[in-house]
């Protein structure tokens, strides 16, 4: 054969080769990239693109003091630190770094698991970034840190209670903490891109999206700082002195409704939960714990004759002690001043008898009958708002309860209420409603939200509610004078001189499985400061197991010290 | 009828060669003649050039992420040391330091203040 057409037919061959070879990629590659594109960008992406949680910062929490907001709830980023055996090289190192930096914030135990055949130990928890670099500046090998967001509270217990806490799953647990979850907890964002081997984000690909993180509500309350740390102070000097086992305050502005302090005692420091030793130290007794508040409430019972026209306060009845109301009879707890005497005298002297006779006296003049209960549940249910939720801005309000006029034995009923017992109420709606009674008869709804932060500023609350017309103002300006003299009667002593202080005591039986409990009492006092016109009203309420505890002599004096110190922060002019 | 013809060959010898009369018309013809095989490696090197245009501004585009990145970083990290020293502001001056503070204890409780009242 010649060489030519040797050399022709070898190129042909390989021609063909080559062309077949060329089928074979096209039909290989039409395979790769058109019908298995689908698949292979899918799987690219899910080896490039990252789909990240931005996690939303959680609002923070101001309290006031003296007119400005400061922040009490605060966040600040912690590190876990954690150790990798399997390339850790120098244990010793490990084990100095940790002992030497970290020493507080070690995980129990943690030296017995570094040996362990696992690539993750958490060695130390909310360590703080200074400590964090210290160890860095070491450079130790696999040693690393994780961040996450921790809630402090620089105040430490100061309104705990009020503000409640975060749980580790970061929901509010107790307090505004609870009851704002929704606001305070914000809105996660979310971040999908392309990174590289470092998780850098990278703008390339057509699918990136990027929805920042909306931080949540910095909420912004009406405690005020300097108040609540008094009342706190006051407080536990007060269970030092007569030795109950809890106390419960609050102070309130009478003419907006704004709650100055709410504590109780004992309390519990919400960065250190595991201090907590029983329910009663998270539990917000102001509004959680109804009582019988016993004396207090007869202020209630006379501004409801005097609103009705029934009695006046120099209107008199023949005090024998005691005073029968069906088969029942009703005695005074102080016993002594009988004969003719004034709703003023029974007042001051807290007689159960006069109270009956002004509830009596709502109705025919010799019985509790119906017209008289109606009466008085309108005023106390419907005017004065017990019985029922105030609204207020924490979680775990009761609502209480008001005997309606209506039901079995209701006379006895609202004779016993006419002096403050027979009734559960909240020391807020009594405060709530003490405050209407004395400011001209407005009841302010009690809130404890005084507003926002935005941008730096505040941004007031304009959600609370006024409800006026609860009782005449006439009426309010005698309560005021009667709840002055009645007080002037036995407790104001220490008062601060030229002030207008007022205030009622009140001593209620406790009750165990629906018997009373003998010989243990609480000491409830409720009063108001001010000068022209009243600037704080303040309730207190001390209790212990098995003590008999009074409103005159335990309640009154932390009530006596809580009120002198406002008379000075509030800077209140003595009158003339 | 003669005048006619010539007039039409006119017309066509200008649609022909694309000139106009009475005008100086000059055709460049170049030596250099470009094969099938020049021409597409033109097409080659074009298709490169571009694909390196587009290589070095992607490129130029992620180097500005990696700035973006640490800029964000920095940004974080200063927030975060601002958060630290916002905490630690507000630890120091909380009411239990202040109370415990040498200041605070070395100070007497003031005298009910008088008024004057004109």
């Amino acid at each position: 054969m010649p060489t030519e057409i040797l050399i022709n037919r070898r190129i042909r061959i390989l021609a063909v080769t080559c062309v077949a070879l060329m089928a074979i990629f096209v039909v290989r590659l039409f395979f790769l990239q058109v019908i298995m594109h689908d698949k292979y960008v899918a799987d690219a992406r899910a080896e490039q693109e990252k789909r990240l949680i931005i996690p939303a910062e959680r609002g923070e929490i101001y309290l006031m003091d003296d007119g400005k907001p400061i922040k009490t709830v605060m966040n600040q980023t912690v590190y876990t630190m954690f150790v990798d055996p399997s390339i850790m090289d120098d244990v010793e190192g490990v084990k100095k770094a940790i002992r030497e930096i970290v020493g507080g914030n070690t995980v129990k135990d943690y030296q017995d698991r570094l040996d362990d055949d696992t690539q993750y130990v958490a060695v130390a928890k909310q360590i703080t970034k200074t400590q964090a670099e210290l160890v860095k500046k070491r450079g130790l090998k696999g040693v690393g840190f994780q961040a996450e967001s921790k809630r402090v509270y620089p105040e430490n217990s100061l309104a705990s209670q009020t503000l409640g806490f975060i749980d580790f799953d970061g929901m509010g647990q107790y307090g505004v903490e609870s009851k704002f979850n929704d606001q305070l907890k914000g809105e996660d964002g979310l971040l999908q891109t392309i990174t590289d081997v470092a998780n850098v984000p990278l703008t390339i690909g057509d699918d990136s999206i990027n929805i920042p993180a909306k931080k949540g509500t910095d909420l912004v309350l009406t405690i005020d700082r300097s108040v609540q740390g008094y009342v706190e102070q006051a407080l536990a000097d007060g269970i030092k002195r007569t030795g109950a086992d809890s106390a419960s305050a609050v102070v309130m502005d009478p003419q907006t409704g704004k709650i100055l302090a709410m504590a109780n005692l004992p309390t519990y420091d919400p960065g250190q939960l595991s201090g907590i030793k029983s329910y009663a130290q998270v539990n917000n007794g102001v509004v959680t714990s109804p009582y019988e508040p016993g004396s207090v409430m007869k202020t209630f019972t006379m501004a409801t004759g005097i609103d009705m026209g029934a009695v006046k306060p120099d209107s008199t009845y023949v005090n024998t002690d005691y005073i029968k109301v069906n088969d029942r009879t009703i005695t005074n707890a102080t016993k002594g001043q009988t004969g003719t005497i004034t709703f003023q005298h029974a007042l001051n002297w807290s007689l159960n008898t006069g109270m009956v006779t002004v509830a009596e006296r709502l109705g025919d003049g010799e019985n509790i009958n119906l017209k008289a209960r109606k009466t008085m549940y309108d005023y106390l249910y419907n005017r004065f708002r017990l019985g029922q939720r105030t609204g207020i801005e924490v979680a775990g309000e009761q609502p209480g309860i008001i005997p309606t006029p209506e039901i079995p034995g209701a006379a006895n009923q609202y004779a016993t209420m006419s002096f403050g017992q027979g009734m559960d109420l909240t020391m807020l709606q009594v405060v709530a409603s003490f405050s209407a009674m004395i400011n001209g008869g407005t009841y302010h709804t009690p809130t404890v939200i005084e507003g926002s932060m935005k941008d730096g500023e505040l941004v007031s609350n304009t959600e609370q509610k006024s409800y006026p017309g609860v009782i005449k103002s006439s009426t309010s300006e005698q309560m005021r004078q009667m709840i002055m003299k009645s007080r002037g009667a036995f407790a104001s002593s220490k008062d601060r001189k030229g002030y207008s202080v007022g205030g009622k005591t009140g001593t209620s039986q406790t009750f165990e499985n629906g018997e009373i409990v003998e010989g243990q009492t609480i000491g409830t006092y409720l009063g108001f400061g001010g000068d022209t016109a009243p600037k704080y009203v303040i309730m207190v309420q001390v209790s212990g197991k098995n003590k008999n505890l009074g409103g005159g002599d335990h309640a009154n004096p932390i009530f006596t010290d809580i009120s002198n110190w406002m008379i000075d922060y509030k800077k209140l002019q003595p009158k003339a | 009828m003669s005048y006619s013809t010539t007039y039409q060959r006119g017309q066509y010898a200008q649609r022909r060669t694309g000139m106009s009369r009475n005008q100086n018309n000059t055709r460049f013809t170049s030596s250099i003649k470009l094969g099938p095989v020049t021409h597409t490696v033109l097409v080659a090197l074009m298709i490169t050039v571009l694909g390196l245009i587009y290589l070095t501004q992607a490129t130029k585009a992620t180097s500005y992420d990696y700035e973006a990145q640490k800029i964000d970083s920095q940004i974080a990290e200063l927030s975060e040391e601002k958060t630290d020293l916002e905490v630690e502001n507000a630890r120091l001056t909380a009411l239990s330091n202040v109370r415990e503070s040498s200041v605070a204890k070395a100070m007497t409780k003031s005298e009910a203040p008088a008024y004057v009242n004109n």
